[in-house]
């Protein structure tokens, strides 16, 4: 049974239909991929998925219920992570304490504030942030906020994490050890859904890729061969470079 | 007047339309200027009512000591303020312009310590009244009895929201306004003086100000502390209009209007704040503009 | 036990042997002057903890003071209960509106959570002086004490009880909520935190204590009526206090009760007219000239402790306009 299931999902702002009629299911384990030029809907679908914006029309289902529409809160509790785009750290909040956030309001979380400091500090050993633990997160450069996003989903302990461009910035050296980190998590259990402009990334971590354009998918399949199809090369170049290619008839 | 006869019941429903439509004038030029100050200056200002105060002691003094009728007092109450208004903003509100939303509520609410205590010391909290030789009288018009009194006090507030609409839409000055609301950083590249126009917007909200406490005075009772009602009414009147117009701050006056006097009629004349409250909350939950904080714009 | 700790708690304990002693070596008019500052400084750190570390910014505090006075009032007056039983009951119906008003109020942000908890402050003291339970406009009169020292110890209580509590919020679960929330209510939500009943557990703290000083004010008073106790200044001096001395941190708004309060009692020395002009003025001349407080000149070393960056942090938000 797949861990997360889209069905004809639709989100309209005012007459604009940013998620236009998507269907996506994932399995257990996988790797998925989400790619799409600027505005496509990807960071919208990610905000249905996770209950931040309601679905105009369809629904979303998770582990085989139904979260169409529930409270933020209550999905993350059920398992599903999120980073956002632009880093939304706690910022007057210490390195350590913005984590142990998580880990004090997970489903089965640290019922002490002590507890959950500590296990902070494990957390961030993982992502490579132990030594700027007691740092207000404000004064974190960019790539340390991405790494405590990812932390932050980390220590909610989910079964499917949806990362948003978390490599967004990175150097080449910094995108390899992220890369290994996001695999070794999914050795440990946990479902990606990966948004990434960076193909290498991509083409690296994912067995399956789906590709939003102007909000409705319009391929999915094996990396090498969703970046070959032309209507994902136009939706990227424009319909100009597609034409200019040899065409399928 | 002729023959037909209609039930007691609608009478008194007419009556309270009449009522109402006719305070309403009032509550919308009060409305006016927190609306115009909030929208340009995106600060919302609590003294306002204090200067609502303002303008009625002003026509009171002008009226008592000199026997000035208070419809010619207007004038008078809306300049003085506009000269206040003009340097408060520029010489204080101007220095935190740019803070957080609770650092210009906190200076505001000094403004209104200042000005409600020093009007208690100078004219003690006694209340007062303006009563005119022709406040008695009233047309009749069919069932419904139109206090003249209230009848020009409408009159006036649309005088003057119709004047600001000018402003707002026919002068260099409006459209240096409307330009500063909606983009502060394009304004200052078209050499708009920021400044300036600030201090302009905050004198000619307190002017409305002053000529909304004259229009009070000639309806209510007049004493240091009224202010915090009309800084209430205001922002009320602006929830319900929609925010940052003048249209918007009309129809938020007179629906207020018609809202209290209703309620007035039908639970008692001291649940004014009862209803205003209820109705801001509901407004304030069901539109979503209020609950997401979006600043409001002003359009003339 | 660290160094620090063990300084804190031996400093805590000298300060509260000298306040329980103090009224034996005090006149009348002094008691009655500190008894004020305790007031105060309950409201200030009770407000804290709504508009400092949870960041909405209540204006309609006097309502509890109201709820809190009224209770009490009416238990003692009419039901005949002893203060210290009816004292708590105002302090509970108020946590009470306060959980009930809250779950309406609190989704809002900004200047309509301002300017809508002002408004309910207007409207319970409407239907105050509608009442006639509450003895209506023209207020009621409450048995008088036997010992006007009294009212010095009971104030004191609640300013530890406050004090406790803003020390105890930011280092509990609740207190993480709170804090995430006011940073981040999204990322907040993502990480399994439900906004609302956490706001309105702040919420509610601060209304269980502005009642309780309300409560005591009112036996104090001997007399209340709706225009005394639901009092915008009350909640306006609060305000003031906590971010004159620093709001997010725990004795910040207790130094600003102090200092504040204390110059407050100078003026009225000098004109019992003009002191409130005096005030207004201060505030205006400290939002001008010192919007971040008086706890700035403390921040001398950064890295001093986690608490005090906080609050600095709160302060600096409140500067950039992200508040």
């Amino acid at each position: 049974m797949p861990l997360l299931v889209v069905t004809g999902v639709n989100k309209l702002f005012g007459r604009l239909a940013a998620v236009n009629g998507v269907d996506m299911a994932i399995e257990p384990g996988e790797i998925v991929g989400l790619i799409g030029p600027n505005g496509a809907g990807k960071s919208t679908l990610v905000n249905l998925i996770t209950g931040i914006e309601t679905p105009t029309a369809g629904r979303v289902e998770f582990a085989g219920s139904d979260i169409t529409g529930r409270r933020p809160a209550a999905i993350a509790r059920l398992g599903i992570a999120r980073t956002f785009q632009i880093a939304q750290p706690f910022r007057n909040m210490s390195v350590r304490q913005n984590v142990a956030v998580p880990l004090l309001f997970r489903a089965g979380h640290a019922s002490r504030v002590s507890d959950a400091l500590r296990l902070a500090d494990e957390v961030l050993e993982t992502v490579g942030l132990g030594p700027k633990r007691d740092l207000p997160a404000q004064v974190l450069t960019t790539p340390d906020l991405r790494r405590l996003e990812l932390a932050k989903a980390i220590a909610l302990r989910p079964r499917l994490m949806l990362l948003d461009e978390v490599m967004a910035g990175l150097t080449p050296a910094e995108t390899d050890a992220e890369m290994g980190l996001l695999r070794r998590m999914n050795a440990q259990g946990i479902t990606l859904l990966v948004i990434e402009h960076v193909l290498r990334v991509v083409m690296g971590l994912c067995r399956r890729v789906v590709v939003l354009h102007h909000g409705a998918k319009i391929a999915e399949g094996p990396p090498a061969h969703v970046t070959a199809d032309p209507a994902v090369v136009a939706a990227y170049l424009g319909p100009r470079h597609a034409a200019g290619r040899p065409s399928p008839s | 007047m002729d023959g037909t006869q209609i039930s007691p019941s609608v009478q008194i429903a007419l009556q309270n339309a009449v009522n109402g439509l006719l305070i309403g004038g009032t509550y919308a030029t009060v409305g006016l200027g927190m609306s115009l100050v909030w929208g340009v200056l995106n600060v919302i200002n609590i003294a306002h009512g204090a200067f609502v105060m303002l303008g009625a002691y002003t026509t009171y003094w002008l009226f008592t000591l000199y026997g000035i009728d208070p419809f010619v007092t207007l004038p008078v109450a809306g300049a003085a303020l506009f000269v206040l208004g003009y340097g408060l903003q520029r010489v204080v509100v101007n220095q935190v312009i740019r803070a957080s939303f609770l650092i210009t509520f906190l200076l505001t609410f000094s403004f209104d310590l200042v000005v409600t205590n020093g009007a208690l010391a100078v004219w003690t909290a006694d209340v007062r009244a303006v009563t005119t030789a022709y406040s008695g009288r009233a047309l009749h018009l069919g069932p419904v009895i139109v206090p003249a009194i209230r009848l020009m006090t409408l009159a006036a507030a649309l005088v003057v929201a119709l004047l600001l609409h000018l402003l707002m839409s026919r002068t260099r000055l409006g459209s240096a306004i409307r330009a500063t609301a909606s983009d502060q950083d394009a304004a200052r590249l078209m050499g708009i003086p920021i400044a300036h126009v600030y201090a302009m917007t905050f004198a000619i909200a307190l002017a409305t100000a002053g000529i909304a406490g004259g229009l009070a005075g000639m309806s209510f009772p007049i004493y240091p502390a009224m202010g915090a009602n009309y800084t209430f009414i205001g922002f009320v009147v602006c929830v319900l209009g929609g925010l940052g117009s003048v249209t918007g701050a009309l129809i938020g006056g007179l629906i207020f209007g018609l809202l209290t006097t209703y309620a007035a009629g039908w639970l008692g004349p001291n649940y004014d704040y009862i209803v205003a409250f209820s109705a801001l909350i509901l407004v304030l939950l069901v539109r979503p503009a209020g609950l997401l904080g979006r600043t409001a714009r002003f359009r003339g | 036990m660290t160094r620090r700790e063990a300084t804190g708690i031996a400093a805590a304990a000298a300060v509260i042997v000298v306040t329980l002693v103090l009224p034996g070596a005090l006149n009348t008019y002094y008691i009655r002057i500190i008894t004020g500052i305790f007031m105060f400084g309950i409201l200030a750190s009770a407000w804290n903890l709504i508009g400092g570390y949870t960041g909405y910014p209540d204006f309609g505090g006097a309502a509890f003071i109201g709820i809190g006075a009224y209770t009490t009032g009416i238990l003692m007056v009419r039901s005949h209960l002893p203060f210290a039983v009816a004292l708590p009951a105002g302090c509970v119906l108020a946590a009470a509106a306060a959980g009930a008003m809250g779950a309406l109020l609190l989704r809002l942000r900004g200047h309509y959570f301002a300017i809508a908890t002002l408004g309910f402050m207007l409207v319970l003291r409407q239907l105050t002086a509608n009442l006639e339970i509450t003895g209506g406009g023209s207020g009621m009169n409450l048995p008088p004490a036997s010992d006007f020292k009294i009212f010095y110890y009971w104030m004191l209580g609640g300013l530890v009880l406050a004090v406790l509590a803003g020390f105890a919020l930011p280092r509990s679960r609740p207190g993480y909520a709170i804090a995430a929330i006011r940073e981040n209510q999204d990322a907040a939500q993502v990480l399994g935190i439900e906004p609302l009943p956490y706001k309105i557990l702040a919420y509610a703290a601060n209304a269980f204590l502005f009642a309780a000083a309300g409560g005591i004010y009112a036996y104090w008073l001997t007399f209340i009526d709706p225009l005394t106790v639901f009092n915008i200044d009350f909640t306006v001096q609060a305000v003031v206090m906590a971010i004159f001395g620093g709001p997010g941190t725990v004795l910040g708004p207790v130094a600003g009760a102090v200092i504040l309060k204390s110059l407050d009692a100078a003026l009225t020395n000098v004109s019992l007219f003009l002191h409130n002009v005096f005030f207004g003025a201060l505030v205006c001349a400290l939002v001008i000239f010192a919007p971040r407080g008086l706890a700035e000149l403390f921040q001398l070393r950064p890295g001093r402790s986690r608490v005090a960056a906080l609050g600095a942090s709160i302060r600096e938000a409140l500067q950039e306009n992200r508040v």
